[in-house]
This record gives structure tokens, sequence and C-alpha cells, in this order.
């Protein structure tokens, strides 16, 4: 089971390095355990998130691609669809069979055609337009909505944060 | 099933308790020989008692027979001392502590040699079933055989004490295969001490079948099947250990050969099946050993309405699950093989040269191939894979048409559902024991046996509860050390607390937090990138001197040797990797600077 996830793994390592996506960059933590990747996103231009690059975790399950990983931001992050926690709910990232939301059609779901670029170009598009409709952070989809330029300032304290830029 | 220890011991340090041991046995070995030195210690204690030692005649005898004492050789002479050790109740008990002692010895032994430094989930996995061992054990010495006489007490517990032993190094090796087959560069050397550690248990085992044998064929059938039922479920898991080892290690050898050719290609195919069914028959042969020897105990002992008794019928109706659910799955396998091969025909030739990409699930190439309705093609074992878990096509999602008379999808929640967690509802029970009733010195204790499933270990110490916290908090650095140790308390394992994280169960830390503070904020950052860029806090507005802020020069030449190439070498790679990382983040600070510069100019 292991074996075939991580020649799977390690073929996508290798097409993320060789053709890296504008501004992504990932790859296993530590290569003693390629199940564990850390991933380095860049906020899309033109966004409230421009210019800050965004560390997130992303963790494979011993059935990849069966199985979707998880993925979490370890910064702080301020998003609609984004866990005060840093997990982040979009519907790539679900398994055909679940649906905790309740209304993605499963068209949008996971499955082994899905790969880690696509789950983070997937990721950049949402840091870009947020889906207010799935609140996995209510009081930022709330902020979101109400008040852009409240959030804005919050997104761009993160960004300098993400930078080490003292704000 | 779950244990937990009320009381739980403080256990002393090995090397204190080894020279305790080792103290303790030299007395013991002292006194024997001290008693052993008069040539008359056979019967002196006899004698002793009609005649006082300070008469002259008895004392002209004993001086006579010193001279003889010399006579005796030294076989004799330790033959003697040992008689006399085991006679000696508190001997006895001095060297069977010694030969725990050693047992422990031996266990941190191979485990610096083979295993180095536990990782925490090998050490709770271990303490987890060192704990079930011994309680399971102890019902089946105390509570099943009821056995009355010291003797036998110590014949089973050493019996049990060794195969315990294995069971957990058996253990610990399948935790560690597990954890090394994540990693693609093992040297072959820990490979090599891993298989070496699994064949001796599994030498071992076959050993100690032979041993149940040989006891059995004096004692009866009913002990030799109660001595063997431990010995064959370890031989069984030890092997089917080494069996996906050596499939493993097979995998691995075949990508570094990366020429191949159609044949091999097929035979692949062909072998998808068979390791298929391995898996199988080593997972059922295991559970129904298992079940076997809970209903012979339960049927030979008669004790329906004793504690054991409700003990054994708790495992027996969790073994009773697992086979169900196993049977479940391997039909819904078997379904799936068989609708796929009448509905989707084997892709031909040419519609595989036609189709010049991988296959979508797995990225290899296709030599042989299956067709969906949607034209779509995949390798046989990874549609087969998918299939059991999903009905439509992986690239188009197109739905397939099928309809599983039963269906026997497992729920989501079923397959995430962990097979040590039979039930859900919490259910305590108490077990006391008397040891009294055997020897009056036993101790007697209670334990509590609780079947909440979350309560899955004895309970850890607060270094180990720091230990786990901290790793916790690497994943989830949101979260603080508390709030993670007081979630620690209830769940036992790092496992089961980053599930409650994921699912949100736990309290989730502030929304957003206002204040700004740069050394926790920046601490999030990954790889501590950023070294030397904390400076004192501005006033939080866009009035900042942005030319205070130094960015490093981002070498280009540098780029050159880090662009684009897929190194061989694993830490080559490593270092490669942090290198862009490191340069994306520059990058992207330089520019960020820049465009802040630009804009407080105009
Ligand atoms: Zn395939
Ligand atoms: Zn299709």
């Amino acid at each position: 089971m292991a074996g075939s996830a991580l020649r799977r793994l390690m073929a996508e390592y290798k097409q993320l390095t060789l053709n890296p996506p504008e501004g992504i960059i990932a790859g296993p933590i530590n290569e003693e355990n390629f199940f564990e990747w850390e991933a380095l996103i860049t906020g899309p231009e033109g966004t409230c998130f421009e210019g800050g690059v965004f560390p997130a975790k992303l963790i494979f399950p011993p059935d990849y691609p069966l199985s979707p990983p998880k993925m979490q931001f370890t910064c702080e992050m301020f998003h609609p669809n984004i866990y005060a926690d840093g997990r982040v709910c979009i519907s790539i990232l679900h398994a055909p069979g679940d649906d905790p939301m309740g209304y993605e059609s499963s068209a949008e779901r996971w499955s082994p055609v899905q790969s880690v670029e696509k789950i983070l170009l997937s990721v950049v598009s949402m840091l870009a337009e947020p889906n207010d409709e799935s609140g996995a952070n209510v009081d930022a989809a709330k902020m979101w909505r109400e008040n852009r330029d409240e959030f804005n300032k919050i997104a761009e304290r993160i960004v300098r944060r993400t930078l080490g830029i003292p704000t | 099933m779950p244990i937990i220890v009320m009381e739980r011991l403080p256990l002393p340090n090995l090397r204190t308790y080894t020279c305790a041991s080792v103290l303790a046995l030299s007395a013991c070995i002292y006194y024997a020989t001290y008693i052993v030195k008069d040539p008359d210690w056979n019967t002196s204690k006899s004698d002793l008692e009609i005649a006082p030692p300070n008469s002259e005649g008895e004392f002209v005898n004993n001086n006579t027979n010193n001279t003889s004492a010399d006579e005796r050789t030294f076989s004799q002479f330790t033959g003697d001392a040992f008689s006399v050790m085991t006679k000696e109740p508190v001997c006895v008990w001095i060297m069977i502590n010694m030969a725990y002692c050693w047992l422990i010895l031996l266990g941190r032994c191979v485990q610096k040699f083979v295993f180095g430094q536990l990782r925490v989930s090998e050490q709770q996995h271990l303490e987890e079933k060192f704990w079930n061992f011994v309680f399971y054990k102890f019902i089946f010495v105390f509570g099943v055989i009821n056995v009355q006489y010291l003797e036998e007490v110590l014949l089973w517990c050493s019996w049990f004490s060794l195969l315990g032993f294995l069971h957990l190094l058996s253990q610990l090796g399948k935790d560690r295969f597990e954890y090394l087959s994540f990693s693609p560069t093992t040297p072959a050397w820990s490979h090599a001490k891993l298989l070496g550690l699994l064949g001796c248990i599994f030498a071992f085992s076959l050993f100690m079948f032979l041993v149940s044998i040989f006891v059995g064929f004096f004692q009866g059938l009913n002990t030799f099947a109660f001595m063997s039922a431990e010995v064959i479920l370890l031989g069984i898991r030890t092997l089917h250990v080494i069996v996906r080892y050596a499939l493993h290690l097979y995998d691995i050898c075949r990508e570094s050969n990366t020429s191949l050719n159609r044949d091999t290609a097929t035979a692949l195919e062909k072998r998808g099946p068979v390791i298929y069914y391995i898996e199988l028959g080593f997972e059922i042969a295991a559970l129904v050993v298992d079940f076997v020897h809970h209903v012979h105990m339960l049927l030979w002992s008669n004790i329906f309405l004793s504690m054991a008794s409700l003990v054994i019928c708790m495992q027996l109706r969790y073994l009773f699950h697992e086979i169900q659910r196993r049977c479940k799955k391997h039909r819904n396998y078997l379904w799936v093989l068989n609708h796929m091969e009448q509905n989707y025909p084997m892709a031909s030739a040419e519609e595989i040269a036609e189709n010049s990409d991988n296959c979508a699930i797995c990225w290899e190439k296709m030599e042989t191939a299956r067709k969906l309705p949607c034209t779509h093609l995949f390798h046989t074992m990874c549609l087969q894979s998918w299939l059991e878990q999903d009905k439509s096509c992986p690239t188009c999602r197109l739905t397939l048409n099928i309809e599983n008379p039963s269906d026997n999808r497992p729920e989501p929640s079923e397959i995430q559902h962990n097979p040590t967690q039979p039930t859900r509802q919490p259910l305590n029970h108490f077990f006391h024991f008397d040891g009294s009733r055997y020897v009056s010195w036993l101790p007697s204790f209670s334990v509590e046996v609780s079947q909440l499933p979350r309560l899955s270990r004895a309970a850890a110490s607060n270094s180990q509860l720091d230990a786990m916290a901290r790793q916790v908090q690497q994943l989830f650095p949101h979260y603080t050390i508390p709030i993670i140790i007081e979630d620690l308390r209830v769940t036992r394992s790092v496992e089961l607390t980053i599930e409650n994280i994921l699912d949100g169960r736990l309290n989730s830390p502030p929304v957003f937090r206002e204040s700004d503070d740069p050394s926790s904020s920046t601490s999030n950052v990954p790889l501590s990138l950023l070294q030397n860029n904390e400076q004192p806090s501005h006033s939080s507005n866009s009035q900042q001197n942005w030319d205070e802020i130094t960015v490093e020069n981002v070498e280009s030449e540098d780029a050159v040797a880090i662009g684009s190439r897929f190194s061989k070498s694993p830490t080559e790679r490593e270092q490669i990797l942090y290198k862009r990382k490191e340069r994306l983040i520059q990058t992207a600070r330089k520019r960020y600077v820049e465009k802040q510069k630009k804009i407080s100019e105009t």
C-alpha cells in the first residue's frame, strides 16, 4: 500500500521540482517521512493576500492517492474558507463519501486524478476568491461580506508577518 | 480492550533496578555458599536441634568432616548451593527477579541495537500492548485455568513473560517497518537489522511451538492448546510483517531498475490478487486463531458467571465483529472484481499506444489497462482499489452504473474507525484479585477495565505528556501546550488528539490574535527562515520607514545551481528544497518592500 503511495508521491515531488507553478514550492519536510510535506504558497497578485508567502503542512494518508491529504496552514490565516486552526476547507480535499457542508457536488471532490499541484492551485484561487458560502471561519466570512476594508487590513498584517516584516 | 491500572507504580530507572537485583542475587549466593560451606548442612539443621554445638564431641566431629569437605568437587558444591537457594523462598524470588532483570536488559539491548530511539507513537503502542497482554494473561492464569499451586503459577508466568516479550518486539518491528516504508531512502543496514530481528522472533515462535507440543504430549490436549494459541498468533503476526516487508523491498528494488518490459508488467498485474489473498489469509488466520482460543477458554473453564467470562465474552464479540467486517470487505472486493471483468474490457494494444498518458491513479506507465465506458484507461489494480470505495470514473467523474446488491461500501466513518476500538459506549468493570488465596504473601489488588475507547492506555507520566504535546504543537502551533495536554490527558494518544483538532473538537484558540506579538507570529514561519529580520515594532501604519528594512540580495548565480534539477541524493534534494524556499521568501520580501517604498514615495 505505502509502496505505491510512495512512488506516486516521489513522482509528484519530481514534477513539482522540475516544473514548479509560479510562486509555489512543495516537498517533504524530511525525506525520512515522505508522507508529510510543507508547501509555500505566494498570495495571488491583485488580492488582499498579495505578496505574502504562506506556509502550510500537507499530511498524506497511507492509501494516497485513493484518499485525499489533509492540509493546514501553519501561519496565522484569516479567511472564510480556512478554520481558525489553519485547516483548509475546499471541496477538492474532501473524500467523495463525506460531505460535511452538504452541498458540494461530487464532481469537485477528491479523486486520484487530483494532485498536490492541483490542490495548491485551488488553494491559490481560493485565496483570491473566497467562497463565503462554506463558512469555515464565520467571522472572516462576515467581515469579508460586510467590512472589506477591515478584512484587507487584517490580511495585510498577516502578509507582513509571513514575510517577517514588522507590522 | 484498553486497560487502566488504578495506581501507577513509580518505576525505578533501569540502572538502579539492575544494581539492586545484582546485589540481592549476590547476597543470596553468599548466603547459600555460607550455608553449604558447612559440610553437614544437609543434616546440621536437625542435628542442631538435638545437640547444642558447644558440646565437646560435636566440635571434634565437625573438624574431621571439614577436611573431607574439600573433596567435594566444585560442581557438586554449586549444585548444593543451588538447591539451598531453591528451598529458601526469598532466594527464589530474588532469582525470579533476576530473570526478569535479564529479560529487560536484553530488551533494552535489542532496542538500542535495532531500533535506536523509539518514536512516541511506538512507545505508546508498546505500553498499550504490554498492559493488554499482562491483563489478559492474568485473567487467563487466575480466572480461566484457576491454578492452585505456586509451581504452576510460576511456570505459566514464565511462559507468558517470554511470549509477551516476543510479542512486544514483534509489535515494535511492525511499527518500525510501517514507518520505514514511508521513506524511500532507508539505508539497507537498518532494513537488514529489522528483518533479522523479525526472523529471530519467528524462529523463536517455532521453537516455542515445539516446546508446547512436547509439554502437551505429557499434559494433554488442553494444555497444548492453551500454550500454543498465543505462540501461533505470534508466529502469524511476525510472518505477516516479514512477508509485507519482503514485498515492500521487492517493490523498492523494482523501482530502482526502471527498465520494465511488457512481461514483467503483466506479471505485476497478476501479482496484485496474490498479494491481496496473502494479506487476507494472514488477517483472517490471526483473527480465527484468537477467536477459537477465546471460545476454548470459555468452554473449558465453566466460568460462565464470573468476571473472567465477561471479559472473554467482550473480547469474543469484538473478534467476531472484526471477522465479519473483514468478510464484508472481501465480498465487496470479489464483487468489484467480477463487475470489472464483465463490464470493462481490457484495452487493446492500439488503444494503449494511442493513449500516451500514464495511468492517472498511480502515474506509472500502462502496459495493460482496462477501459471504462467513457474510454478512460487505468491499470486493473488501480481501478479495482478505487472502485472499492467509489463508483465513478476518477478522471471524468462519470457515474458508473454499479448496483451492488448488498451495498457494502464502507462508510467513511467506518474506514477511519480504529479497529482497536470495538465499542463506543463506556463500560467499566472492576476486576479484583485476591492473591492471598494462593500464597499468603501475594498482594491483593483491583484492576479497572474500561471500554471507553479514548482512554486507551495506562496513565502516562507528565514528561511523556509534555513530549506528546510538543509533538502535536509542532503540527498546530496555534494551540497552546496546556490546551493540548488537557486533551492528551483524555485521549492518551497523539493521533487521537490530532484527529480531535482536525475535527474541531478541541477548544479553538482565539479566532485572530489582535495582539501584535512579533515573536509569536514569526515563530510560525517555516524552518526559521527569517533569522535576522526581527526589528523593534514600528507604529503599525503605512508611514513606516521602508529603507530601514534590510533585504538580502538574492544571489542570481545560485539560481542556476538550484534551478530545475531533481537530485538523486535525498540530502541534496532536501538542501535544494530548503534553498528554494528561502529564496522564494527573500524574493517576496524584497518585492514587498520595494512596492511599499514606491507607494510611500508617491
Ligand atoms: Zn495505475
Ligand atoms: Zn472517464
